[in-house]
């Protein structure tokens, strides 16, 4: 049971990877590529360590503050990043 | 083939620095060496060095980055000593302004404006390698029409300056450009001369 | 995984934009510790794992650290006049 939730989280956490990242391929504006990386590999990347926490609970308040850290700081970078590119962006147009 | 993972990342590393390379904008090999610095963490972590990867993490990613750009911002700058009174609303600076940045920043150079109170001040400057070049008004007999003069006191930036065949625009398009080379040995070694004509 | 690593090193060396690459950036440097992270687990190795959320941390600040400084270069990047006295 614990082993197929173990995988589940994993592969999850793979797909949501998956489908956020090619978004960077398109020819889309930089906050809405923003939106979708950072939902997806946040989203993504807590599944993951949530599957891991599952499969070795030795290490999981190691995990637990890799997932504090990872909302966290993640969502700070974003909001820096949006705030700046914006910035920017309204600058060349006007 | 059981630690197949650990070539493919340990591929990564040269793959990156490749790229780092060939970067020729300073700013984007800036970024790229944020990701080197990210797949090198990852490398030596993979192959069981915990304590170098966290020196690189700290190092590569927060320090280095940080250091660079400031030493890319006080350095890649051309300077452009003016007097103080020169007028600088009219349209013809402006549009030697604007030239003369678009001619520049093909080398990723940024132009700054320095304003100095007197004539002995700018040249002062100009002989003291503080500044790059001078702009400055020139006499013109006829009429009260400015026409615009930049000195330069080093070749390379002549050599970017100058009107070129190998650029669609020329750098000073909507003026005639007339250039003049000569030495001053109490100066600088070589002075270029370019007189704006609008 | 290292598949979905190689998708944005591929987007920073296409792209011309600095913003699109930063936003490439971040998304490998989130990668990069949650693989590490992955690996500390598979090998039951703690200090690994101390590493890689040490470098989601300071991987995620030094890029705002760039972030910002790209940012404040970007606003000056109009000539600015100096008056020297």
């Amino acid at each position: 049971m614990i082993n197929f939730l173990t995988y589940f989280c994993l592969i999850s956490g793979l797909i949501f990877w998956l489908w956020g990242t090619p978004v960077l391929f398109q020819k889309r504006s930089i906050l809405y590529k923003l939106h979708s990386l950072s939902v997806a590999d946040t989203l993504g990347s807590i599944l993951i360590v949530v599957g891991l926490s599952l499969k070795i609970p030795s290490e999981l308040p190691l995990l637990i503050l890799a997932i504090i850290s990872l909302t966290i700081w993640n969502t700070m970078l974003g909001y820096v990043l949006a705030y700046s590119a914006n910035n920017q962006e309204e600058k060349s147009d006007g | 083939m059981d630690d197949l993972y650990i070539y493919l990342i340990v591929a990564l590393l040269p793959l990156s620095s490749l790229m780092l390379m060939i970067e020729v904008n300073p700013y984007h090999a800036l970024v790229i060496r944020g990701i080197l610095g990210a797949v090198a963490v990852l490398a030596y972590v993979v192959l069981g060095a915990a304590d170098v990867a966290l020196t690189e993490a700290l190092m590569g990613t927060m320090l280095a980055v940080s250091l660079y750009i400031i030493a890319i911002r006080s350095s890649l700058v051309m300077r452009l000593g003016i007097i103080k009174s020169l007028p600088t609303q009219t349209d013809d600076f402006t549009t030697l302004v604007t030239n003369v940045k678009k001619a520049i920043n093909d080398v990723y150079l940024r132009l700054e404006v320095v304003a100095y109170d007197s004539q002995e001040a700018l040249e002062k400057a100009l002989e003291e390698k503080e500044i790059h070049g001078i702009c400055s008004t020139y006499n013109c007999a006829d009429d009260q029409n400015f026409k615009y003069e930049v000195t330069l006191r080093i070749e390379r930036i002549y050599q970017l300056l100058k009107p070129n065949k190998r650029r669609s625009f020329s750098p000073l398009n909507t003026l005639a450009v007339r250039a003049i080379i000569f030495t001053l040995d109490s100066l600088v070694d070589s002075i270029f001369l370019i007189i704006l004509m609008p | 995984m290292i598949l979905t690593l190689l998708i944005p090193i591929y987007q920073t060396w296409h792209e011309d934009n600095v913003w699109q690459k930063m936003v490439a950036v971040s998304s490998i440097s989130s990668k990069v510790s949650i693989i590490t992270l992955v690996i500390s687990v598979l090998r039951d190795d703690w200090m690994m794992g101390v590493v890689g959320v040490i470098i989601i941390t300071v991987g995620n600040a030094g890029l705002m650290l760039l972030a910002h400084l790209l940012k404040k270069i970007g606003e000056n990047d109009s000539t600015q006049l100096i008056i020297n006295n």
